[in-house]
């Protein structure tokens, strides 16, 4: 099946006051499938937005190419791509009603007004905000012009929804229950997602297929469990949740002997050579030294942060090195700084990025 | 895409630059020309190159047609003096109460900004005549001073620099007040707890961290009341009478009496040379207090 | 922003004082109008200053529902005729009507232009802008005199409003760059997104987004050009006498107490058009 979006070679060069050039998108390409939910995860400035605004036609690229269903977007200004948005700041037309904001796609295309007040009335309902169409946005919650934001860009059915960073200025607790609303919601409308953010958490929770960027580029793209699991850069590990990365030298044969002289047992295969040894906190067990079990790493507990549910060590090797982090749970005997622990660990969840780097 | 938006951009900038092409930057182009050409007998220009107009203003004169008057000179400091003293007078009166007022509630804020801004909308000419009434021997202030007793005879205060200096300070205070306020405003308040946590008295919070902070609204104040001033003539002409002549005045008279053309647009080149040279270097300090806070 | 409370601690022997002397600087700036008002009431012809008694008849005298004049006093100089002075207002109005639907326009094009391109001459664009409000006066009312007069332009109304839009688009400009400035940007993109092209984007959008700044711009143009004294003066023909013009001869000539009343029913009117404006920009503000 052909993707419903496709970006090939995307270049974006922006010039700097100073004279400079920073290349915001450099050779980027992509392809979405009908029914996906895609997010574009990266720290700020690694190009997701610009990504999303070419896609959305506010911004041209300097080379490469924008397909949706096959057809290239090149010369299409932004008011005919079959695309919409959320935006952050949501950009809800303040002299308008709601019901007029959800609409205005259609008052823009001639629909007459019984239709176009027919279609408010269920987009609403679909996010959930029944009798509100004659508010004015300044009358709603945060959630609430999130809702209508929505509801306005679903309206003319497009092929890609384009999401930019719409949670980021909800608080906590309302974000955590509009990722869910948002996942449902896609599954219910069947359109594409192209959802932007910088928020790990928040990519891990909905997306069927994270795209990390960095400095204008895709640094790898995967299911979260994937990307989780298996990141093929230093950079991907560090920028999705915490991580112990351990610089090693592989045999090729189930061995890693780090620069300190720890050794990981390690049943991934992979050629031999210098690579980076990645364990997830949680992925650690800790026991006390004296029934240490074989392969496990010797070490001091340097310090213990409470936090309800986890608990949170950082570990001193014996052998030296950067201090190991640890999440355990609060099982009632915790252990405290300075005691002689073990940490012990499954071999198969190492993971080696091959490489010096 | 992009070439409808050049064409946007176009429409919308062609209005302006035909407009302040021809009726502004032409007209100032025109008395800079003026400046230079030789007046006719009966008004009117010879379009001849003539350079006594400035001669007569800064020294040089050929004795015979044109000659030095010092009293152009001695009238474009006197202006520039009144100006400064008009700055200096509305930035005392206004300074204390911008403190004041941004103290008080949101509410009482606006209010007060309000009241402030509230005479700018009324018509110029009506409040110099009320100082009018105001200031002259019968007017109230004579009246209140007669009544008590200091004076046993009437002040003559009206046609007076004094006059024109009051007036141009009561029409330029709002000039002052809102630059001024909005650095007062934004005052750092922590910063001046520190300093009097450190123990440093009232006087010396207020030298060394309230007025350097205030420095850029009154920097600012003190251009947008300077210039108006300088180069004013209704408020000389109606408070001043001739003790009071402004250089503005000066170029009023070649205009509608003496009928000297390039004499007065000479004049109004020598106003605009001492604008410039204020908002240059205005512009150049805040250029510079720009890239300290860029550096720092 | 500091509360009161702070304050009061850090001037605490000072701050009567200072409230004191803000008021007194209050009344300072509202004393001559007040001084007009009441003289306007005054029934003394020979001095305005001195108070007799109260009379309306100033104000009957301007709509020419009274026969003053013997009846006060012989040495009194009346307003020479009702007419002329409505003629000056009406030319006033007709001036700053036409100059404020001209400025306006100019102005905000040039406002929207400025802030959502970027392009090579943005800078002087916006010195440009600035120019005309910092000019003196009568440097661009000379400028204007001799630019007409070189180009064979007769000087009427025309000529007013042409001098006044030169400094007034500037004024709007200022205004609506502000609230420009202050527009989310996302919402043109969002109107673009859904459908809208350029044109429908600025009548649907953009428009009704900047009303504010551009009541507001306009009011003040508004203003400003009913009150122009000097360019006006350099600028206008014999028979093209504005309001300030024609109460700057009157009080040439000697001032004579009709010109109270002129004087009162103007502040009144400028008391109104603030008000209204002030009314309404705490309307948009919610």
């Amino acid at each position: 099946m052909q993707p419903i979006l496709e970006i090939r070679d995307a270049v974006r060069v922006f010039k700097t006051p100073e004279g400079g050039a920073v290349r915001a998108l450099d050779g980027v390409n992509l392809d979405v499938d009908a029914n996906e939910f895609v997010t574009l995860l990266g720290p700020s400035g690694c190009g997701k937005t610009t990504l999303l605004r070419a896609i959305a036609g506010f911004e041209d690229l300097d080379d490469g190419q924008v397909r949706v269903d096959g057809a290239d977007l090149r010369r299409v200004p932004a008011f005919r791509r079959p695309v919409n948005t959320v935006f952050q700041s949501y950009a809800l037309f303040s002299h308008m009603s709601v019901a007029r904001n959800v609409a205005y796609a259609l008052e823009v295309a001639g629909v007459g007004k019984d239709e176009r007040t027919r279609r408010a009335g269920e987009l609403l309902e679909l996010v959930g905000l029944e009798g509100m169409e004659t508010r004015k946005p300044s009358q709603l919650s945060g959630g609430q012009k999130q809702r209508v934001a929505l509801a306005r860009a679903l309206i003319s059915q497009p092929k890609i929804l384009l999401l930019d960073e719409p949670l980021s200025a909800l608080d906590r607790q309302l974000r955590q229950q509009m990722q869910v609303e948002l996942k449902n919601l896609q599954d219910e409308v069947g359109v594409s997602f192209v959802f932007v953010t910088h928020d790990q958490e928040e990519a891990l929770t909905m997306s069927d297929r994270i795209v990390v960027m960095c400095d204008g580029r895709i640094e790898q793209t995967g299911t979260p469990r994937e990307i989780y699991r298996k990141p093929k850069s230093r950079f991907v590990a560090n920028f999705i949740g915490e991580t112990n990365m351990i610089k090693v030298t592989f045999d090729g044969k189930g061995t890693a002997t780090s620069v300190e002289g720890i050794i990981l047992k390690v049943s991934e295969a992979a050629p031999a050579g210098r690579a980076t040894a990645v364990l997830r906190p949680s992925d650690l067990t800790l026991s006390d030294s004296k029934n240490a079990p074989a392969h496990a790493i010797l070490g001091k507990v340097r310090q213990e942060i409470y936090l309800g549910a986890e608990l949170h060590y950082l570990i001193e090797a014996d052998a030296g090195g950067e201090y190991w982090r640890v999440t355990a749970k609060d099982e009632g005997v915790g252990f405290h700084t300075g005691q002689s622990v073990a940490l012990s660990y499954d071999p198969d969840v190492i993971h080696l990025i091959e490489g010096d780097a | 895409m992009m070439r409808r938006q050049s064409l946007f951009l176009a429409s919308l900038l062609s209005p302006v630059t035909i407009y302040l092409g021809i009726f502004f930057i032409g007209p100032l182009a025109i008395i800079a020309v003026f400046s230079l050409l030789e007046p006719g007998l009966y008004g009117g220009v010879v379009w001849n190159f003539y350079h006594w107009n400035y001669g007569r203003m800064f020294g040089w004169a050929d004795g015979v047609i044109e000659y030095y008057e010092p009293i152009y000179l001695k009238i474009l400091w006197r202006s520039m003096m009144m100006a400064m003293f008009t700055v200096i007078a509305c930035l005392i009166f206004v300074y204390p109460v911008t403190f004041w007022v941004s103290h008080l509630s949101q509410k009482r804020q606006m209010f007060f900004m309000f009241l402030i801004t509230l005479p700018f909308f009324t018509s110029l000419i009506v409040r110099l005549y009320a100082w009018l009434m105001i200031l002259k021997p019968s007017g109230i202030i004579n009246d209140a001073l007669l009544w008590i007793g200091i004076i046993d005879q009437p002040l003559d205060m009206i046609f007076t620099r004094f006059a024109v200096v009051l007036g141009m300070v009561y029409v330029m205070i709002p000039f002052m007040f809102l630059p001024v306020y909005a650095s007062v405003e934004r005052l750092d308040r922590s910063l001046i707890e520190a300093s009097s946590d450190l123990g440093a008295r009232g006087w010396q919070t207020f030298l060394k961290v309230i007025l350097p902070q205030t420095l850029p609204g009154i920097a600012g104040g003190s251009v947008i009341v300077f210039i108006p001033s300088v180069g004013n003539f209704v408020i000389p002409d109606v408070l001043g009478g001739a003790k009071g002549l402004m250089i503005g005045n000066l170029v009023e008279q070649q205009f509608l009496d003496a009928r000297n053309w390039p004499f007065g647009a000479a004049l109004s080149m020598v106003i605009m040379t001492v604008v410039l040279t204020v908002m240059l270097i205005y512009a150049l300090k805040i250029m510079r207090a720009g890239q300290n806070v860029g550096a720092s | 922003m500091w509360g009161p409370p702070d304050m009061k601690r850090f001037l605490k022997p000072g701050w009567l004082l200072l409230t004191f002397y803000s008021l007194i600087f209050f009344s300072f700036i509202y004393l001559p109008l007040a001084v007009i008002i009441i003289y306007s009431f005054n029934s003394n012809p020979m001095d305005m200053t001195s108070w007799q008694s109260f009379t309306l008849d100033w104000y009957r005298g301007l709509f020419g529902l009274a026969e003053v004049g013997p009846s006060l006093g012989t040495s009194a100089i009346y307003v020479e005729s009702t007419d002329q002075l409505l003629k000056a207002l009406r030319n006033s109005l007709i001036v700053a009507t036409t100059t404020t639907i001209i400025s306006t326009t100019i102005g905000t094009a040039t406002a929207i232009a400025m802030t959502r391109f970027r392009f090579r001459l943005r800078n002087a664009y916006q010195g440009l802008m600035m120019m005309p409000m910092m000019m003196p006066d009568i440097v661009l009312g000379i400028g204007l005199l001799i630019f007409f007069v070189t180009l064979g332009f007769k000087l009427s109304l025309l000529t007013i409003i042409i001098g006044h839009c030169t400094f007034l688009s500037s004024y709007v400009f200022i205004v609506v760059q502000a609230r420009m400035a202050a527009l989310d940007p996302a919402l043109e993109e969002a109107s673009a997104d859904l459908g809208a092209n350029e044109w429908v984007t600025f009548k649907k959008v953009l428009m009704p987004q900047l009303m504010p700044g551009i009541v507001g711009g306009a009011m003040l143009a508004f203003i400003i050009s009913m009150d122009d004294l000097v360019i006006t003066y350099f600028i206008a023909g014999t028979d093209s006498t504005t309001l300030p013009m024609f109460i700057f001869s009157m009080l040439r000539r000697g001032v004579k107490p009709e010109i109270n009343a002129i004087a009162t029913l103007i502040i009144l009117a400028s008391l109104i058009i603030a008000v209204i404006g002030l009314y309404l920009r705490t309307r948009q503000v919610e």
